[in-house]
């Protein structure tokens, strides 16, 4: 299936909510304009938006954690990226929904978004995850802050590749921090037995781990996929594995995926200017494959999806 | 009824080069204008300078390349380009489908290799001229030695004039210098046909946890809002010490974000002005600062011509 950029574009967008879920992390779904129909229902899992939230104000100073209180303060210029958790496009409106976490002056800002309100976005933009219909096992790996890009390719691939087995590992410094798959913790009664309901509602078998070993397995993704891996061999020919996290992470599973020869994508973040290929700030270390030495291509359009040996992990 | 914004002519003169309008892209921050496409009609600009060209392919810096800063940002691309063998072969092309005139940036590490780049451009007949990039601070023997330097700036004037056969020669300076107007004399009295101001100031933006610039590079260039009104400054010292005097056109530019950004800098002294960092918020905006010049001119009952070096 094509994976390729699409035709992009400036869209303004309402805000049909936006949902705190857990204290640092909140869902914002945007209806976008008509004429965003187009490009958006050609879009695909792991491409993204930039928005721009310069005009808006920050929230009542009580409201803001003491750990942002200094850099709330400052202006914003450039755009923010942000992965789709979900996009719902037909003939009559486009909705697009982005799963956040507060960690500085825009974010902060995105929380005030109310209903109605109205932001500007460019996108669809990168080239996102290569879906193959004839794979017979996907495993997701998200560690932290990665799972946005992987909730919507769990939907993309329940609806799109019915006779893929999916599994699920996911991964997160603590409890909280599983917020944005909507995780049962009140209901918990066996540590290691975690419903997350993004992946629970595709019927897709999930394994978690904490670093603290607050919910699920004690230790990293990496760990529990590894062992999984060992356990189960699948065979490489009819597997892929689709990650999105911290680099260290990814750097672990492109590592795993060559151990146990499975293809394997990742979703890599840099610092962005633009977003659009115009200022090659984003820059990703990738193998010349023709003169065997080394290039840069950039995250925002060459990626953010990357095949994971093409990437030089440093 | 009376004139209309689509009557209102905008058209100015850089040396030889007639463009429709002074809406000039910056260098380094439209890509080599494909990626525009979706969002623009890279026809409706005045014109279009290409990132830094260089004699070899470049890799650039290691990241982060750049860090956003109050009303600005720091870049350190390092002249990431493909070089000008590739640039010809592959670019030349696909930028001559665009009416748009298209000016070629170059840079280099020593005079020779920014002679034999410009010879090269030369031979190119789509180009309607080359800048000279002797501004650039991010590289640790090229750039700032050169555009700090007048006496280097005359030779390297001298050296690339001789071989730029019928395209302009504009000279983009660096603000980081004492007195910019020496600079500027310095490319005109060489043979330069227009001057672009300003290039980013050399600055560091410090991580306090960990005690280390933030970029790779360690500094690099801001850009942005938080420059223009010292970009407008300098365009119009310039404009009254050099270019006015010289007959010489100014391309000014330095966190233009407006319309009426632009026409600071066109009362400053400015012919044509360069949209860089604001375009990475707005690849459209462009188009809509033209407008608004149109707007103001039709308002004030003035032509752009009459408003170039206006300010009294
Ligand atoms: C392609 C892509 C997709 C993304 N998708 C999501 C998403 O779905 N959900 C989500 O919550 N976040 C996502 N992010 C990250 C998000 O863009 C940043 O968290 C956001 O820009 C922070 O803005 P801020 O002003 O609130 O905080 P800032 O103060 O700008 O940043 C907070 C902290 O994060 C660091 N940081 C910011 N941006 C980056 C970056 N691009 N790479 C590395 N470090 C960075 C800063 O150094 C700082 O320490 C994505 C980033 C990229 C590049
Ligand atoms: C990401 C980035 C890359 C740039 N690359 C170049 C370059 O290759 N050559 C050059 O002469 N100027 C380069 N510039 C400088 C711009 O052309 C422009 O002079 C400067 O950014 C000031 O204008 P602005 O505030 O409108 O961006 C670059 C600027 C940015 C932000
Ligand atoms: S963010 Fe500008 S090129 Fe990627």
């Amino acid at each position: 299936m094509s994976n390729s950029p699409t035709k992009k574009g400036i869209f303004n967008a309402s805000v049909l909510q936006n949902r705190g879920l857990g204290d640092k992390f909140s869902r914002l779904s945007l209806e976008l304009e008509k004429k965003a129909h187009i490009p958006f229902s050609n879009a695909s899992a792991g491409q993204f938006i930039q928005i721009d939230v310069s005009n808006l104000a920050l929230p009542d100073e009580k409201l803001i954690p003491g750990e942002l209180s200094d850099s709330a303060r400052r202006n914003i210029l450039l755009r923010r990226p942000f992965s789709f958790a979900d996009i719902d496009s037909s003939k009559n409106s486009t909705i697009v929904e982005i799963l956040y976490c507060v960690l500085g002056p825009a974010t902060l800002r995105m929380k005030t978004l109310r209903t109605t309100d109205i932001v500007n976005l460019i996108g669809p933009l990168g080239t996102g995850f290569t879906i193959s219909e004839d794979k017979k096992l996907a495993i997701l790996a998200a560690g932290g802050m990665g799972a946005p890009p992987l909730i919507h390719l769990a939907k993309v691939l329940k609806n799109r590749c019915p006779n893929t087995e999916i599994i699920a590992f996911v991964g997160a410094k603590t409890k909280i921090d599983l917020s944005f798959f909507d995780i049962k913790t009140d209901k918990l009664k066996i540590k290691s037995d975690v419903i997350l309901g993004e992946f629970a509602k595709h019927n897709i078998k999930t394994v978690v781990s904490t670093d603290d070993g607050s919910v699920g397995f004690k230790g990293f993704v990496t760990e529990t996929l590894a062992d999984w891996l060992r356990k189960n061999k699948p065979d490489g020919k009819n597997a892929i594995i689709y990650t999105c996290g911290p680099e260290a992470m990814l750097s672990a599973t492109a590592a795993l995926s060559s151990e146990f020869k499975i293809p394997c994508q990742v979703s890599l973040e840099r610092r962005m200017a633009c977003g659009t290929g115009l200022c090659q700030s984003c820059a990703v270390k990738c193998r010349d494959k023709t003169s065997g030495g080394t290039l840069y291509k950039l995250c925002c359009k060459d990626g953010p999806v990357f095949w994971s040996d093409e990437v030089v992990w440093e | 009824m009376g004139i209309k914004n689509k009557d209102i002519d905008l058209s100015v003169s850089l040396g030889s080069v007639k463009l429709k309008n002074p809406l000039i892209t910056a260098s380094g921050t439209c890509g080599y204008a494909d990626e525009l496409d979706d969002f623009m009609d890279i026809n409706l600009l005045g014109g279009f300078i290409t990132k830094s060209i260089t004699l070899k392919p470049r890799l650039g810096n290691d990241v982060p390349r750049i860090v956003e800063t109050d009303s600005g940002m720091l870049n350190a691309i390092g002249l990431a380009n493909i070089g000008v063998e590739k640039f010809i072969q592959e670019k030349i092309l696909m930028m001559a489908r665009y009416k748009t005139p298209f000016f070629v940036n170059i840079a280099g590490q020593t005079i020779d290799e920014y002679v034999a780049v410009a010879e090269k451009l030369s031979q190119c007949p789509r180009i309607a001229g080359l800048e000279l990039n002797i501004s650039c601070p991010n590289v640790k023997q090229g750039g700032i030695t050169f555009g700090t330097d007048p006496a280097l700036v005359r030779q390297i004037t001298t050296e690339v004039k001789k071989v730029v056969r019928d395209k302009i020669l504009i000279v983009k300076l660096t603000p980081n210098v004492t007195d910019i107007s020496v600079i500027a004399r310095a490319a005109v009295d060489c043979g330069a046909d227009a001057l672009s101001l300003i290039n980013t100031f050399t600055a560091m933006v410090i991580d306090i946890e960990t005690k280390r610039p933030v970029l790779a590079n360690r500094t690099g260039g801001l850009s942005g809002p938080a420059i223009k009104p010292i970009a407008v400054y300098l365009v119009n010292k310039v404009f009254n010490e050099v270019g006015k005097p010289a007959g010489v056109p100014i391309i000014g530019g330095g966190g233009i974000r407006t319309a009426s950004d632009a026409i600071e800098f066109i009362i400053a002294g400015a012919t044509a002005v360069t949209i860089g960092t604001a375009g990475f918020i707005y690849p459209d905006c462009a188009v809509k600062i033209m407008e608004g010049i149109k707007t103001y001119c039709l308002k004030h009952k003035i032509s752009l011509a009459e408003l170039i070096g206006s300010l009294k």
